[in-house]
């Protein structure tokens, strides 16, 4: 009798019957205009094609149909979306664990609330600074203070918070206060990484990019950090560069789908690859072209690529459609 | 005993899967721990849930109900299942 933690290696050998976890950005459309986005997000830049009503609830009963356990909505700001709650509502009736990844500008306590009696798994807020100097630059018509109190409202109502936050060249040195603010503001996990070289970051990234030696720094501060607050807070931070990333994926696909607002669905959200369409196509259907589609020489062939040409990930909104 | 506020379990052709969503940590079932698991999504007490294995596996050796009562501590160590 046993049990391993290892979906990847199940998944890999096409054995799952089903996703585990399903990344949904809802819409394009945001409030701000993030000068990192990898999603092009901002005001004014929903899709023109993006899911109906009925479209979108159909693919939430297949979900639940097909025992997917665990989805995230995001955008854009998921929160901006048209029927945000209606879909909340469906979600969460159906028994799904929900994460909402959001901006926390319009986390007013009343609506913080309504999350928590609808029982949402989590709420994780983007929280890249522990300044208002540094997170008013980088998130263009974004503001600190409404962030900030966004989470505490999320606080006063009992739902679980994440903290969520890009490092760029000039937050990179407020790490170590970002996570303290973090654990302060009562979030049970921080998420970190690499920025990524895409979306709006092609157009900012040489006053965005942070210069090696600063995530030497931050790396250095994270891996204190996450020891300091072991146990009470977990500090979850990607060291590892993209290509490395994409290697490993190559060898175990995790059993997540990257669903985009038009209902196309993507291999990972570091790659172009489209490998099928839930407007169209049901559930099991796009769920084996997943499977192939990891085995399609493109794929592989452009991970390699990037080892030559790191600044490929600019045309990841340039998608490829594999058959 | 219950599966954990956050745990999720799906059976599989395998056996089944346990995802805890909060760690976002998903574990692997063969067909004997998935069964386990899934009288265990049934609410019913640890006895009853080993009595009903021991007749479903036929435990000549008395193999499951040592092992069975191992995989339970562990799931109770892990926090994907509690009383």
């Amino acid at each position: 009798m046993s049990g391993e933690a290892s979906a990847a290696v199940a998944t890999g050998s096409g054995d799952l019957g089903a996703p585990l976890y399903v990344a949904w950005q809802l819409t394009n459309e945001c409030n701000l205009a993030c000068l990192h986005c990898i999603e092009e997000s901002g005001p004014g830049k929903a899709f023109r094609d993006e899911l109906g009503p009925p479209e979108t609830f159909r693919i939430v009963d297949q979900l639940a149909a097909q025992g997917v356990p665990y989805l995230s909505l995001s955008g854009g700001e998921p929160m901006v979306h048209p029927f945000f709650f209606e879909l909340v509502e469906r979600v969460c009736t159906a028994g799904i664990e929900l994460k909402i990844e959001t901006n926390g500008h319009f986390l007013e306590p009343s609506t913080c609330e309504r999350l928590q009696s609808l029982g949402v798994k989590a709420v994780q807020v983007s929280l890249d600074g522990a300044s208002r100097e540094t997170y008013n630059r980088m998130r263009v018509r974004g503001d600190f203070d409404r962030a900030v109190g966004g989470i505490r409202a999320l606080a006063a109502a009992g739902v679980p918070i994440e903290i969520n936050y890009s490092p760029t060249r000039f937050n990179a040195h407020e790490i170590g206060a970002a996570v303290d603010l973090a654990h302060e503001l009562g979030a049970y996990s921080f998420y970190t990484g690499r920025t990524m070289y895409t979306g709006n970051a092609v157009k900012t990234w040489r006053a965005i990019a942070p210069k090696e030696e600063q995530y030497s720094s931050f790396f250095e501060v994270l891996h204190a950090k996450s020891a300091e607050y072991r146990g009470r807070m977990r500090v979850y931070f990607h060291e590892l560069g993209l290509l490395e990333e994409l290697r490993y994926r190559l060898r175990h696909p995790a059993a997540l789908l990257i669903v985009l607002p038009n209902g196309l669905v993507k291999l990972i959200n570091a790659l172009p690859f489209v490998c099928g369409d839930l407007r169209r196509e049901s559930l099991e259907e796009v769920w084996a072209r997943f499977q192939r589609a990891w085995h399609d020489p493109r794929v592989a062939q452009f991970v390699e690529d990037l080892a030559a040409d790191p600044r490929k990930t600019a045309a990841l909104h340039r998608w490829v459609y594999l058959q | 005993m219950k599966l954990s506020k956050y745990t999720k379990f799906r059976e599989e052709k395998f056996g089944g899967v346990l995802f805890e969503t909060r760690s976002e940590k998903v574990f692997t079932l063969n067909p004997t721990a998935a069964a386990l698991v899934s009288e265990i999504g049934t609410g019913a007490d640890e006895q009853g849930i080993i009595e009903r294995l021991k007749s479903r596996f036929d435990d000549h050796d008395g193999a499951i109900e040592r092992e069975a009562i191992e995989f339970i501590a562990e799931l109770k160590q892990k926090g994907l299942i509690e009383d």
